[in-house]
């Protein structure tokens, strides 16, 4: 009795010393890529990399302005694209289409969409927009986002609609509303701080991705908001500073991955507290 | 029969209501017979000894109340269990009375102890303490079996028994006119046929109860009646 | 209008003279699975109507085609005939919105929406009347008063009604029903959820609603169905076993099935 309870025991503590450092080994490699960005980025932190335009080679001044810019305008038209899309899309899926067979359809396809490799979609941009119209483009930049975008927000969509119960929906036709006034008007509001961490997270996701905006916005050293034109952004010009043989370029290069992560962090951290405060409710 | 409850306690407490109700049935069936017994053959020790057990017929009729009534606030009875303990209720104060008639008549035997006897007169009297502990028995045996026709033979041969008194009435005024000697006597003797009358509409009580414990339905309220108008018992 | 609740003399079953709800001959299916079988039976007007039954007996069921909220789910469907004020109301092609207007349904759970008191109840009304603010105020307060919650929540109309306890939920839900003034009012088990004293809360409106509406309710609590109701119907297995006052069903049942069920000798 006593020594198989001894046995239990020591297992239990095996196991449990076991998850805690798997936990820790995952979170100090965290630690150490975030550290590595802060002390290397913080360095070439100035007011400058917010207002002046990516330097030419060999030169000593310059920020990451454009970059920034046109990361901007692709993130929020690709999620202004994608995230209306995802919207209706999951919204179909969880209330219109809930029992029939083309949902299942739109749901396989969507998971496949979800994680496929984003340098496919890039490609796939590159051949159904940047080569019909000649060239890269901003444009074709934000749709290969909005590509991305499009999935992550059907799934949460879906997700947080289907956790509306149905009794208020019941509920809610029990007193003669319509289909289309139970969904905006009851089965949104309930799901609402959930949308929104869906589109958040959705925008955190795009908001680094390089691979898709290589085949498609390329990059542009200079100034432009022309959506027909290549348009800077930070993960690309991130992608070709780095390898430069220029130690202010590399430093630009650093301090653009900081300011991603430093977005990207703020978005996840926004979309968490807003999926806190709804469980406590 | 009726199958048991998926509680197997709640059949347990309506077994002890029941058990609790034939031990009143036997008990007062017991009193009576005694009572008439000892009034037939001046018998005064057992007529003491059916006073003596009033109390606890009493005591019995109390423990079946406060056991039906806890059964009602812990099982909430529905139907033919609602039905048998407000029947047991009833039952068993229609038992407790007869019980009390039986003592009055044990008393009454007990003062007419040093009274001059007419035996002649208590004849009409055995019959009908006869009729009334049949209707009793017969009862009982209809409660304790459910059976309704039992139970409204009973009900329909009560008018019997009032026919019996008003003749018992009228043999005894009879008496009483003969010789005025006789009035003490014979008034005591009176009671005693109206308290035997008495112990049969219990016995119909009973019976109109049976008859609503099976059925969930009455007995129509104007039940055959015997005897003549100066007699008309519910008094 | 009363007068056939308060009558006492033991019946078969109930006929009104003029049923709110009528059903004949109703079966419903689940897919291929049949959950309903030859239903046939009349809810009199100004009534409270229980039905009771063990889970899967189809009294939910029945009770969701009187609305026909079977409807929102595919593969479920009705057969035969369910008249309401003699029209049937399964024909293809009605209008279902217009139709749970007229039927309103309460549910176990208590489903406030996700808005403010006010707007739970008020959300109900402008769907279908334009009114003016004061007006709306007015039917408000009304609906509220109605379900015997005005004085717990006026002082905080503005509130969340997730914000309320779960009985004051049930009224609220109950309030909002009341406030698109329909003619029959369904209850799917509204008390499961509810503590002893709000229980009694919502069964003294059960009391007060029926003066205006015809009410059915499903429930499981059979001590309930005797104190709320006029009638009761009893079913097992998808069918109707025993329909007939209530005071006839618990005291004194004509078929045995009910009165095993009913005194806890089930199965």
């Amino acid at each position: 009795m006593m020594s198989l309870y001894a046995t239990r025991r020591r297992r239990d503590v095996i196991i449990r010393v076991l998850c805690v450092a798997a936990a820790g080994f995952g979170l100090m490699w965290l630690t150490l890529i975030l550290f590595t960005l802060l002390w290397n980025g913080l360095a070439g932190l100035h007011l400058s990399v917010f207002t002046q335009m990516t330097p030419p080679p060999g030169s000593k001044t310059g920020g990451l302005a454009n970059a920034i810019v046109g990361s901007l305008v692709m993130t929020v038209i690709g999620v202004g694209i994608g995230a209306p899309l995802g919207l209706f899309a999951g919204t179909y899926l969880a209330e219109y289409g809930r029992h029939e067979k083309l949902s299942f359809y739109v749901r396989f396809i969507n998971d496949i969409l979800l994680s496929a490799p984003s340098i496919v979609i890039g490609l796939f941009i590159y051949s159904a927009v940047v080569v019909p119209m000649g060239g890269f483009s901003a444009l074709a930049g934000s749709l290969a986002l909005a590509v991305i975008v499009t999935p992550v927000v059907v799934r949460t969509t879906e997700d947080m609609l289907r956790l509306v119960p149905d009794q208020v929906r019941e509920a809610a036709a029990a007193l003669g509303l319509p289909r289309s006034l139970v969904i905006r008007r009851i089965a949104y509001r309930a799901a609402r701080t959930g949308l929104i961490t869906g589109i958040l997270l959705a925008t955190a996701r795009v908001a680094g991705e390089t691979a898709p905006l290589l085949f498609t916005a390329l990059s542009n050293q200079f100034w432009s908001l022309s959506l027909s034109q290549p348009m800077a952004n930070l993960p690309v010009t991130i992608n070709n500073f780095v390898q430069s043989p220029y130690e202010y370029w590399r430093q630009l290069a650093w301090t653009g991955a900081l300011l991603i992560t430093l977005a990207v962090l703020a978005l996840n951290i926004v979309a968490r507290l807003l999926g806190a405060e709804r469980k406590t409710k | 029969m009726m199958s048991e409850h998926t509680v197997a306690a709640y059949d347990k407490e309506l077994g002890t209501l029941g058990r609790n109700i034939a031990e009143m049935g036997g008990l007062a069936e017991k009193m009576l017979s005694d009572a008439l017994d000892a009034l037939m053959a001046m018998d005064l020790d057992l007529a003491r000894a059916v006073v003596a057990c009033d109390p606890r017929l009493d005591a019995l009729q109390r423990q079946v109340e406060e056991f039906a009534i806890l059964t009602i606030a812990r099982r909430q009875p529905m139907a033919v269990d609602l039905r048998e303990i407000v029947a047991a209720i009833r039952v068993s104060g229609d038992l407790e009375r007869v019980g009390d008639l039986a003592k009055n008549i044990a008393k009454r035997t007990l003062k007419l102890a040093d009274v001059p006897r007419i035996p002649r007169a208590a004849i009409g009297l055995k019959h009908m303490g006869d009729l009334a502990l049949l209707q009793l028995k017969d009862v009982l045996d209809a409660y304790a079996t459910r059976d309704i026709e039992r139970a409204r033979d009973v009900w329909t041969r009560d008018s019997e028994l009032d026919a019996l008194e008003d003749s018992v009435f009228r043999d005894l005024l009879t008496f009483m006119m003969e010789d005025p000697r006789n009035i003490s006597f014979c008034t005591h003797l009176l009671f005693c046929s109206k308290n035997i009358e008495r112990a049969g509409d219990h016995a119909t009580n009973i019976a109109e109860t049976v008859y609503y414990l099976v059925t969930g339905t009455n007995l129509p309220v104007d039940r055959p009646k015997g005897g003549s108008s100066i007699m008309t018992s519910d008094v | 209008m009363t007068d056939l609740a308060l009558m006492t003399a033991p019946s078969p079953a109930p006929v009104a003279t003029r049923a709110k709800i009528e059903t004949k001959n109703l079966d419903f299916y689940y897919g291929a699975t049949r959950a309903l079988n030859n239903i046939s039976l009349q809810l009199a007007p100004n009534t409270v109507t229980a039905f009771i039954g063990p889970s899967g007996c189809g009294k939910s069921t029945l009770l969701r085609v009187f609305n026909r909220m079977y409807d929102l789910y595919p593969g479920q469907r009705a057969e035969g005939e369910v008249l309401l004020d003699g029209k049937n109301i399964l024909v293809p092609g009605l209008d279902l919105n217009l139709l749970r207007a007229r039927i309103g349904m309460v549910f176990q759970k208590p489903t406030p929406f996700p808005m403010t008191i006010y707007e739970n109840i008020a959300f109900g009304i402008k769907l279908y009347e334009n009114l003016s603010r004061s007006e709306l105020d007015g039917r408000v307060e009304h609906a509220l008063r109605g379900a015997a919650l005005w004085n717990e929540v006026k002082d905080k109309l503005d509130a969340s009604g997730l914000s309320l306890s779960g009985g004051q939920q049930q009224r609220l839900c109950i309030a909002r029903t009341v406030a698109i003034q329909p003619e029959v009012i369904l209850f799917d088990e509204p008390c499961s959820a509810l503590d002893p004293i709000s229980t009694a809360k919502v069964e003294e409106l059960l009391d007060e609603l029926k003066a205006k509406y015809t009410i059915a309710i499903v429930t499981h609590n059979m001590q309930q169905a005797a104190r709320v109701s006029e009638f009761t119907a009893f079913m097992y297995l998808g069918e109707l076993v025993e329909f007939a006052q209530t005071t006839r069903i618990f005291t004194a049942p004509e078929k045995r099935q009910t009165q095993d069920y009913i005194t806890g000798r089930f199965g």
